[in-house]
């Protein structure tokens, strides 16, 4: 989710507040599909991507591209998309929590627990940071990069521009998409369920900064240890708190983003 | 002749633009609800509730069992003969917005009492303007102690204020009981990191102390940023008899979930809320015994039962037990008050309302002087129930009638 909210950052150049909306289609998506006995989480992930994508593009299309010159508009209005999105999915599918049931997970040595979906979602975010890595670095990501380094220049190359920025905000949606399918059997469904995975994502990409894929990986797998770690060390209640506090001492000290503070971005 | 002429005219001209006003005010009077309020024909009950934001699930239930209660109240005939309607303003869980909801219904719509809020700042907000309106408020759900606080010290200003849901004692003491029944010697409480469970946790520790059964592990978990992993891993490891977990919330949906990972002999307890709801237990492990406990379930009454059987027919899935039944028994309450006073006016409904005795789904509601409906485990107290979930639905296991 982080690295699609990245790759719209970088190449739209928009902060995309609709994306945890996204997410939460994706959860109900891998719900509908459960409720008609298809339980895989891959056919969930790839069923919602599919969805997602065609919303995606049909809003990047129809609004983000018209409205992008107006920098405050957008973040209201794909603000204003989430909530509508909420409020549908109250309508569709009730204000209540649905759940979909997780399989046992598996009990290793030392009490060891791994679940399922669990190592179902870490393979697949792994495959897909991967692909999206591969393609970035190679021919293909050209364009992208170029469209993130300077848009004229990639237009007076010949790229159609507009073309691309809509189908990378579709594809991203269709990675927040698949995240909220993946991860739906862990707790429950509900509209307002992508709010936090938002937040979260934000600062992953803030912290991390929008240029490497790998950094966003691995920041979003330390957040979560650190997270654990502070509520099991200090207090559940502080976990919160010591994460944000955390990401603003970061950023306060390198407001560029951690990759610079590797050296490698200028 | 010219001047009696054009004088005759004037008036003449005038009853143009006359008809059209009050053909205009005639219109602006049938349409605006403030204005048909005022037609002593319906009686208006003001429902304060969340149907936006993040206790949209709780508040859309609220309303839902309000309208079923609504719609029982008509069919026995009403309220002196006149039809009852709700009106409900959307609070989304903010103070400020219940606040002006509450006295917008009062001012605007002109119901006759209020029925709200959910959560227990934004009622400690809309009782003020119930106070200052000399409104009956019914507090169905709302558990601080400050509402009845607030009576009890300043019974002049708040007499209009009851609450039909349980105190938190009468909350700790209810769970007490059920704790001595199953057994239990130590347990762990676990919640979302706010007021209302904190003050349940430690009421619960104070109360059970006496019984000899003692917290092992307690835990407020951050709604934001929830670590269930950390916070699953620890409860168990403290080794208790049960986990009660204080959340209404669906975020206990996900924290039974793993909870069932690390130690899936562990009974948990549900102080009430979304545990209760089927389509949710129905995706929970039920390899150690899930419990709920709740104000009424089916087969605890004839009146609970039929209850259930109106709600589910009407809204296609039972309630859970909570934050639906309260509001129900709260209107419920309020017609029977009306009745018996045989009038709406605040000032003959609060003595009423103070020495009845009002059925209701979870059974028969009384209130003390401070204005609150007798719930624990005495003789004619309102006693709530606990279930237990098995494949298939839920067994009614604490208190057995």
């Amino acid at each position: 989710m982080a690295a699609g909210m990245a790759l719209i950052l970088g190449v739209v150049k928009v902060i995309n507040l609709s994306h945890g909306a996204f997410f939460t289609l994706g959860a109900y998506v891998a719900y509908a599909l459960a409720e008609r006995g298809v339980g895989t989480p891959l056919a969930a992930a790839s069923l919602a991507a599919v969805i997602a994508f065609a919303f995606g593009v049909f809003l990047g299309k129809s609004f983000v591209n018209p409205v992008r010159s107006h920098p405050f508009a957008l973040p209201v209005g794909t603000l204003a998309c989430a909530l509508l999105f909420e409020q549908a999915a109250q309508m569709v599918w009730g204000p209540h929590p649905l759940s979909i049931e997780a399989d046992a997970p598996w009990i290793g040595p030392g009490g060891l627990v791994v679940r399922r979906w669990g190592v179902i979602a870490f393979l697949s975010s792994a495959t897909l940071l991967g692909g999206l890595q591969w393609i970035l670095s190679a021919r293909p990501g050209l364009p992208l990069r170029l469209i993130a380094e300077d848009e004229e220049i990639a237009g007076s190359l010949g790229m159609d521009v507009e073309t691309i920025r809509y189908l990378t905000f579709g594809g991203a949606c269709a990675m927040a998409a698949a995240a909220g399918a993946l991860l739906s059997p862990s707790g429950a469904v509900t509209p307002t369920m992508g709010r936090a995975p938002l937040l979260l994502s934000l600062v992953v990409v803030i912290v991390a900064g929008m240029d490497s894929v790998p950094t966003i990986f691995l920041l979003s797998i330390g957040l979560g240890i650190f997270g654990n770690a502070c509520a099991w060390f200090l207090s559940p209640q502080w976990s919160y708190i010591a994460l944000l506090a955390a990401v603003c001492l970061l950023l306060s000290a390198r407001p560029e983003g951690i990759v610079a503070l590797s050296g490698r971005r200028d | 002749m010219a001047t009696s002429r054009s004088l005759l005219r004037f008036p003449l001209r005038l009853i143009g633009p006359a008809m059209l006003f009050l053909h205009f005010f005639s219109i602006v009077f049938s349409a605006n609800p403030a204005f048909a309020a005022s037609r002593p024909d319906t009686l208006k009950i003001g429902v304060l509730a969340p149907l936006s934001g993040p206790y949209a699930a709780g508040g859309t239930s609220f309303v839902q069992a309000a309208k079923l209660a609504v719609e029982q109240v008509n069919a026995e005939g009403g309220v002196f003969g006149q039809p009852v309607t709700i009106v409900v303003g959307d609070t989304q869980g903010r103070v400020d917005v219940a606040k002006a909801e509450a006295l917008r219904l009062v001012s605007r719509e002109k119901v006759a009492a209020l029925v709200g809020a959910y959560l227990s700042e934004e009622t400690v907000g809309a009782m003020e303007v119930a106070a200052a309106q000399r409104t009956v408020l019914l507090v169905p759900v709302a558990a601080t102690a400050e509402i009845t606080d607030k009576v009890r010290k300043e019974y002049a200003r708040y007499r209009y204020i009851f609450r039909v849901g349980y105190s938190l004692p009468q909350w700790a003491e209810m769970i007490g009981a059920f704790l001595s029944d199953r057994k239990v010697r130590r347990y762990a409480f676990v919640g979302a990191g706010i007021r209302w469970n904190r003050e349940l946790g430690e009421t619960l520790d104070r109360l059970v102390a006496p019984r000899g059964i003692t917290p092992a592990y307690t835990a407020y978990y951050s709604p934001g940023n929830p670590a269930f992993d950390t916070v699953a891993v620890a409860a168990a490891a403290a080794s208790p008899d049960i986990v009660i977990l204080a959340d209404p919330g669906r975020n206990s949906v996900s924290f039974l979930k793993r909870l069932r990972e690390v130690a899936p002999a562990l009974p948990a307890l549900s102080v009430g809320g979304a545990l209760g709801d089927v389509r949710l237990a129905a995706s929970v492990p039920l390899s150690a015994p899930v419990y709920v406990q709740a104000a009424a379930w089916r087969g605890v009454s004839p009146a609970a039962t039929a209850y259930v059987e109106r709600y589910e027919r009407r809204y296609g899935a039972p309630p859970v037990g909570y934050s639906d039944t309260l509001p129900y028994d709260a209107v419920m309450v309020l017609a029977a008050a009306w009745r018996k006073a045989g009038s709406a006016a605040s000032e003959a409904v609060v003595p009423v309302l103070e020495h009845g005795t009002f059925a209701g789904a979870a059974g028969h509601y009384r209130f003390d002087t401070a204005h609150q409906a007798i719930w624990g485990t005495e003789p004619g107290a309102l006693r709530g129930t606990f279930v237990r979930w098995e494949r298939g639905g839920a067994r009614i296991v604490f208190p057995l009638r």
